[in-house]
């Protein structure tokens, strides 16, 4: 079993392995990792993916309100975020 | 009017970012809510630069306080031994505040985690650069060249930070910017013209280059940081160093220079040491300003909007120390300010992403 990676560079992982998720959804697939730590909110979360906007590695092109009017933002991984997991991803964890 | 309307949507999305390269599954008012989350964060990230060079100006007058607070113990060890141990505390402090914080978040796990990873080893590198190098540099040059002098030469660390970003990072660095900092050298240059009066000038000199590697220690450090924030939480990042910065300087630099004489002298005196915890919380305060604004916002303005320290330092010491204020000081630190607010404004328009190689 390959260490638990930062959060942070966890949820770049996970957007490696989809064609595009929100921060619901990245919540929900990590749960069973991070799901009782302290910081597994989605204040957190949010705040991961717009860091990662504005270091260029994740892109946001994707948007949509849901049923009740709020604003779910589709994060998608860009050439440069591939290019740091390529070369930076610990031994044990697969780039798919 | 179709026209109109359709500029009016694109001036709605970023620059640099054309309308062929968004799939827009949502509607417009999405798209617009975006927008503005994106430039709130933003904003939020020119606050969070603004005062991270506040609390850094107020870090340094509060050292510069609690370190008169020390006995006077001669010359050598005035030079040396006081400020590299200042240094240790400091960012000893700091580290111990900011664990404070990360567990009482949760992020205790977080720090362990990250120094298993290359990013996280690479803000220990940082953590080096900026910690013994660059904030020993710093202490050295208040100590031999006064602190006005040293604050303003540390103040150009920018230039260093942008300069190593466009060869390390690739980031493209346009006239206004170099205009910008330009500006910032000839405010440093007005402040540092003439040494003050009774001071030695070989010490002056030596003070000013320690001055230098602070501004080239803090360069790098914000560079090879942000390098690692792009996978590593800057909260966790900033633990890390202070951590590493503090037990260092305890391990190696302070058996050389004597100055656990020094330390060993504070923890003795209850209300130095309760003065180095302020000190060192302002400092913990200060650095996760500056590692969250770097990250947000980018090294370059981050580390500009940072440099407005020089500034809050000299509006301190002048409010609560009554340190003469100059005709040299305020112009010098006016064009300092000036400088690094030409930097800053509209990055994006300045720092185009780069192919990275």
């Amino acid at each position: 079993m390959a260490d638990t990676l930062p959060l942070r560079f966890r949820m770049l992982h996970y957007v490696s392995t989809v064609k595009k998720a929100s921060a619901d959804e990245i919540m929900k697939a990590l749960k069973p990792e991070y799901g009782t730590e302290k910081q597994f909110t989605k204040k957190v979360f949010v705040n991961h993916l717009l860091d990662m906007k504005a270091n260029h590695i994740l892109d946001d092109n994707d948007v949509t309100l849901d049923d009740e009017g709020e604003l779910v933002i589709y994060y998608s991984i860009n050439d440069e975020g591939k290019r740091l997991l390529k070369k930076y991803l610990p031994k044990g964890w697969n780039q798919t | 009017m179709e026209y109109l309307k359709s500029l009016k949507l694109l001036q709605i999305f970023h620059k640099g970012e054309s309308i062929a390269e968004m799939s827009i599954s949502g509607n417009q008012k999405a798209i617009m809510m975006k927008e503005k989350l994106n430039a709130d964060f933003t904003r939020k990230g020119v606050f969070t630069g603004l005062f991270s060079g506040f609390t850094w100006g107020l870090n340094s007058v509060l050292l510069g306080l609690a370190l008169s607070m020390i006995p006077v113990m001669g010359e050598n060890v005035a030079i040396f031994a006081i400020p590299l141990a200042a240094a240790c505390i400091n960012d000893s402090f700091a580290g111990l505040w900011l664990l404070l914080y990360n567990s009482g978040a949760g992020r205790l796990k977080e720090v362990l985690r990250s120094l298993k990873t290359f990013p996280g080893q690479m803000v220990c590198v940082a953590a080096l650069l900026g910690g013994p190098i660059a904030n020993g540099g710093y202490l050295l040059g208040i100590s031999l060249a006064g602190s006005a002098y040293a604050l303003t030469i540390t103040a150009l660390y920018p230039i260093v930070g942008a300069l190593l970003s466009r060869i390390f990072l690739k980031q493209q660095i346009v006239p206004r910017v170099w205009a910008g900092m330009m500006l910032s050298v000839v405010g440093a240059i007005v402040i540092s013209y003439v040494p003050p009066e009774g001071v030695n000038s070989e010490t002056f000199y030596l003070g000013l280059l320690f001055a230098s590697l602070a501004a080239l220690g803090w360069g790098a450090e914000a560079v090879l940081a942000v390098f690692g924030m792009s996978m590593i939480d800057p909260k966790v990042a900033i633990n890390i160093r202070q951590l590493t910065s503090g037990l260092f300087l305890a391990i190696f630099i302070l058996p050389i220079v004597g100055g656990w004489v020094i330390v060993s002298q504070v923890f003795t005196l209850p209300g130095t040491l309760g003065a180095f915890a302020i000190v060192g919380l302002a400092g913990a305060i200060s650095y996760l300003a500056w590692y969250k604004a770097n990250t947000t916002i980018g090294v370059a303005k981050g580390m500009a909007l940072n440099g407005t320290y020089v500034m809050w330092g000299v509006i301190f010491s002048v409010v609560f120390l009554k340190s003469p204020l100059t005709q040299n000081l305020v112009i010098g630190s006016l064009l300092v300010v000036i400088g690094a607010t030409l930097v800053a404004i509209n990055p994006k328009e300045f720092f185009k992403k780069g192919d990275v190689t």
